[in-house]
């Protein structure tokens, strides 16, 4: 079982180093600030040649545009990921999946969108992200009626039994597509964190809390955008992931939250949380988004911290992922020339 | 109504009742051209004022452009660059639309832009309900307001094209009646005025 420290190397102990590998490849705060110097998009482009990245925009034409560094990072990291998935065996594909079950859901939601406004499907598969793409997401497109939709979708794609759970036939055209897509996911979440505590071990214990606290994030979030616009708060509820740092009294101050300081006193009951709130001010520089971001990252930076663990590949998927967003800050912040906002990423070591 | 072809080397009958008719004429193409005058002068002043505020929203517009841009750039950061594809295909009907009045100014008329905001469809107003939310609000309300200078803009150039050939036309006419019209029927009538004298001088001398 995975967590056992004398039997995970015998199937997974070469991925584990892979992982590692690939995690030492990561920016450094000297690599960080070489690109923060840089004036135009050219300049970030060779510095990044210095890095793991290597030669990966040798073949575009200047002028680079950000959305090209963000496309080309992105396929690196997707390479990176089905090179470990494609090598991997039980149960660590099993989680590999798991992890790719978020894009899949995003990817979802877009086809059906796109289908019921009648657009190109071949656009449509272009824009999914890569992660999430599977065989049957193909066939969505085909469809023509919503009925014949939810058929296919029930059927043919590995997010069934979230849907089943929650969306019902009807719900898909009158419901609110963000409303289904957080459905949808709260669904997801639900079922990643009983796998992860039902593998043990020390996967359990970092997935764990890095679950719990992608829980309490989305319900803070979902809470705080709701404000104001049609969304009830009995609706907000069905949103809220049943678990977390903050479930269940927090979770219960937070349905019953009515603005921001609402929020707030509602994750007094959290440590951490309490921090976080306090970092936050009212109109300070920093957003609660930005102060989310550092929590994730340095809980990722923890899951390397322990062996033995599947953590170590989600928390690199993430902390790539936190890279690239990086990255396209900071390039796109060159070339706006809004040099002072150019120190709002997050360093990662 | 448009002054009379004078054609100076047409002679008139050189009687009081000619002289009284192209007095009438010149009196007309007096007070038509003060009129005249008057409208060219109130259309220039406009034009000048609305030159000086285009200046002013075009600079502001530059800022304004660039604040939003940037503000993009924060959503995609929160919520992901794959946030626009989102918002892509969730776009069904117009959220701002532009209304046409009319303003007259000194008898030109002159279009004027209105924004008419649409009611927000709610899909519209969850995006980023689960990551992003209020980059997304924040930049919403950045481009919104590029978008009211962006019309009142186009208002402004409208009307300045509008007014300038308006102002041509009209100062046209005023120096046609200046230089020429009024000319001529002063020379009519000094002419006129010349030949009653020398009929009463033949008058006087046959008496």
């Amino acid at each position: 079982m995975a967590g056992d420290m004398m039997t995970f190397n015998i199937k997974d102990g070469f991925m584990e180093a892979v992982c590692r590998g690939f995690r030492s490849g990561l920016l450094n705060t000297t690599d960080y600030s070489n690109i923060c110097q840089c004036d135009c998009l050219d300049d970030v482009k060779q510095q990044l040649a210095c890095t793991d990245y290597g030669d990966f925009l040798s073949n575009e034409h200047p002028p680079i545009a950000t959305t090209t560094i963000a496309e080309k990072s992105t396929d690196k990291l997707v390479q990176e990921f089905n090179w470990v998935r494609s090598q991997s065996t039980a149960p660590l594909t099993k989680f590999l999946d798991y992890i790719r079950y978020s894009y899949m859901i995003d990817n979802v939601i877009l086809v059906i969108t796109g289908t019921m406004h009648d657009r190109d499907p071949h656009e449509l598969l272009e824009k999914c992200h890569p992660l999430g793409l599977f065989d049957s997401l193909a066939s969505l497109c085909a469809a023509t009626k919503t009925s014949e939709l939810f058929q296919l979708v029930l059927v043919d794609t590995p997010l069934a039994p979230y849907f089943s759970e929650a969306v019902t036939d009807a719900d898909l055209d009158e419901l609110n597509i963000e409303i289904i897509r957080n459905t949808l996911y709260k669904a997801y979440l639900e079922d990643f964190y009983k796998f992860c505590t039902a593998m043990g071990g020390a996967t359990a214990e970092v997935m764990g809390d890095i679950l719990k606290f992608e829980a309490d994030r989305r319900a803070i979030n979902i809470t705080i955008n709701s404000f104001g616009t049609d969304l009830t708060k009995d609706d907000r509820a069905k949103l809220l992931p049943s678990f977390g740092f903050l479930y269940p009294e927090g979770l219960t101050r937070l349905e019953q939250a009515e603005d921001f300081q609402g929020v707030r006193d509602a994750c007094e009951c959290y440590g951490p949380y309490r921090n976080i709130f306090a970092d936050v001010g009212y109109s300070s520089e920093k957003s609660l988004e930005d102060a989310f971001f550092e929590f994730e990252v340095a809980q990722n930076r923890l899951a390397f911290e322990q062996q033995f663990h599947y953590g170590v590949f989600y928390a690199f998927v993430k902390l790539k992922e936190q890279e690239i967003r990086n990255i396209v800050w900071i390039a796109e912040c060159i070339q706006q020339d809004q040099k002072s906002r150019i120190n709002q990423y997050i360093p990662i070591f | 109504g448009r002054s009379e072809p004078q054609m100076s080397s047409q002679k008139p009958a050189a009687t009081r009742m000619a002289l009284g008719i192209v007095r009438q004429r010149l009196k007309g193409a007096t007070k038509g051209h003060s009129l005249l005058k008057k409208k060219s002068d109130a259309l220039t002043m406009r034009l000048r004022a609305i030159l000086g505020k285009i200046i002013e929203q075009k600079e502001f517009m530059g800022t304004k452009f660039r604040e939003s841009s940037f503000s993009l750039a924060e959503v995609y950061w929160a919520a992901g660059e794959d946030i626009k594809y989102t918002v892509l295909e969730t776009a069904s009907s117009a959220q701002v639309k532009v209304g046409m009045n009319v303003d007259n100014v000194a008898g030109v008329q002159l279009p004027v832009f209105e924004v008419k905001k649409q009611h927000q469809s709610t899909t519209s107003e969850l995006t980023g309900l689960g990551k992003g939310g209020q980059q997304i609000a924040n930049c919403r309300e950045s481009f919104a307001k590029v978008l009211d200078t962006l019309i009142a803009l186009a208002s402004l150039q409208t009307s300045f094209v509008t007014l300038d050939a308006a102002i041509k036309v009209t100062n046209r006419r005023v120096n046609a009646l200046e230089y020429v019209v009024k000319p001529n029927l002063e020379s009519t009538v000094q002419y006129i005025l010349n030949e009653l004298d020398e009929l009463e001088r033949e008058e006087f001398f046959r008496l």
